[in-house]
């Protein structure tokens, strides 16, 4: 199967914390400072790296509902060497001061969601690279979140005094972390945005289709169904979402269930693909039709807007 | 009346004085994704309040005859989350048995809302906090009624903050999140100003 998944994708276009908003607890209520931000990053890389290298040799026999708990029963095993490493490593105050933001770090999403739709679509090298290229992407937004809110905070990064006009107390409450968060989400992507039309990159739409595509290809797999059909279908599926919530949910809703959340677009897509070869068929050679020629117009107004595309992609 | 009382107190504080979402920060993406769609959001919460109401009681059982072990503390994830899945497992097998149609309903997102940071944080919360087996119950009660209130203020709001009218790069999840941090702000004022973030 041709993969077209990027390896990169898990620094800056999927990143966790910035942009698809994975996991943001632990960022927003306890990376208030360097030490602790340092604290998730280690519990967080070691769990979620073994645990998904772990959960990929469970057999994908056994139904979604009840593979989830032991991909989470995975994490909490890890989780026990993890935190008596950083115990070591960091001190028992900084994790105790974490509290409960490193327990909960075994139900992160990248384990349960992302091993269903993206890991166990590649090979075994490339998935242990991608992983890690998902964990460092975490690691330096959860690093760069305790540096400047500790720095807006208390005018010390690590502890050690910087010369500041001024501080932002609240940065150290719950609410100065959502804030943050979501203000560094919006100008991670606007300049994520602008890099991209500079690059001159595809646009959305056709990522969307390229997403569903692969998703296409990857239920096709599991589900021995036509796959021209099928990736077509996702394609007018793709075009068909105001913005990529639908395709957003299949992050969450993995392997059969997706085709379950599914059907209504599908069948709504499937009519209008059904629809359009009609008339292509009566118009034109339709074995000559290009792909796109497939999907259906916007006719509802719809159609993924080119803009929309920033914040919405995970 | 003295249990009940306790149950009530418990479940008020974990609503407005402890909010999982708005104070803790925790199930912040569930919490996206469960205020999308009205009918997520009984669902998720109705859910995540049945999860943590009953594993809160198991877990009370484990806290009273484990806590005082020194290496409890290392492995009460483990634990927990055990009893999560011990909890979710029993009960969809009761529901596949007994109510097929409520089973293929619930399927598509039971495990999203079982299996997150506001369930197994609840139950770290509950267990910090709560010192008898009815304040465990309360807290676990009102995670579930404290998610729905913060779903349903979220998507009152879902919307506006994606419509045209807001930036493209803040429209969708930035906007979310800082929304709820304004609303956080305000449910801030009934802890007053001496309590810890964590």
């Amino acid at each position: 199967m041709e993969n077209r998944i990027d390896l990169k994708d898990g620094l800056i276009k999927q990143n966790m914390v910035f942009m698809s908003g994975m996991l943001t607890a632990p960022i927003i209520a306890c990376t208030t400072t360097l030490t602790k931000s340092l604290a998730v990053c280690f519990v967080f890389s070691v769990v979620s790296f073994f645990a998904i290298l772990l959960c990929r040799l469970i057999p994908r026999t056994i139904v979604y509902t009840l593979r989830v708990t032991l991909y989470t029963i995975a994490a909490a095993v890890f989780y026990i060497p993890a935190i008596m490493l950083a115990e070591l490593i960091f001190g028992t105050s900084v994790i105790q001061a974490a509290g409960v933001y490193l327990p909960v770090l075994i139900t992160n999403q990248l384990i349960l969601s992302k091993t269903e739709t993206r890991f166990y679509l590649e090979p075994a090298g490339k998935m242990t690279a991608d992983v890690l290229v998902f964990v460092i992407g975490f690691d330096i937004s959860c690093t760069a979140t305790g540096i400047c809110r500790e720095l807006l905070a208390f005018g010390t990064i690590g502890g050690a005094e910087v010369p500041i006009l001024f501080t932002v107390p609240a940065m150290e409450t719950t609410f100065g972390g959502f804030l943050f968060v979501g203000i560094g989400a919006g100008l991670f992507r606007a300049v994520y945005n602008y890099r991209k039309s500079r690059a001159e990159e595809p646009e959305e739409e056709d990522s969307l289709a390229e997403y569903a595509e692969d998703m296409g290809e990857f239920l096709v797999g599991k589900h021995s169904r036509a796959e021209k059909e099928k990736i077509k279908i996702y394609r007018a599926a793709a075009k068909k979402t105001k913005n990529v919530n639908e395709l957003l949910d299949m992050e969450f809703l993995s392997n059969r269930d997706v085709l379950e959340a599914f059907e209504a677009i599908i069948a709504e897509g499937q009519e209008m693909v059904g629809e359009k070869s009609a008339e292509e068929t009566e118009q034109a050679d339709p074995e000559a039709a290009p792909a796109e020629a497939e999907i259906p117009s916007a006719e509802d107004g719809t159609d993924v807007p080119k803009e929309d595309g920033n914040g919405d992609i995970s | 009346m003295e249990i009940f009382l306790n149950i009530v107190s418990a479940a008020l504080i974990s609503i407005f004085v402890q909010n999982l979402i708005f104070e803790r920060a925790l199930g912040v993406n569930v919490l996206l994704y469960a205020s999308r769609k009205k009918e997520h959001l009984f669902g998720f919460s109705g859910a995540i309040a049945y999860t943590t109401t009953v594993s809160a009681a198991i877990v009370w059982i484990f806290d009273t005859f484990l806590g005082e072990n020194e290496y409890y503390r290392i492995i009460m994830p483990l634990i927990y989350i055990l009893i999560v899945a011990v909890v979710y497992i029993g009960t969809l097998a009761l529901i596949w048995r007994f109510l097929p149609k409520a089973f293929r309903a619930l399927k598509k997102y039971v495990h999203l809302s079982v299996f997150n940071c506001s369930v197994i944080g609840a139950l770290f919360l509950a267990s910090q906090q709560g010192s008898d087996i009815f304040s465990y119950l309360g807290y676990g009660l009102g995670t579930g009624i404290g998610f729905l209130l913060a779903a349903y203020l979220l998507y009152t709001a879902a919307g506006r903050l994606n419509s045209p009218l807001v930036p493209a790069a803040f429209r969708g999840y930035p906007g979310m999140i800082v929304y709820v941090g304004i609303l956080s702000l305000a449910f801030y004022a009934f802890t007053g100003y001496s309590t810890s973030v964590i």
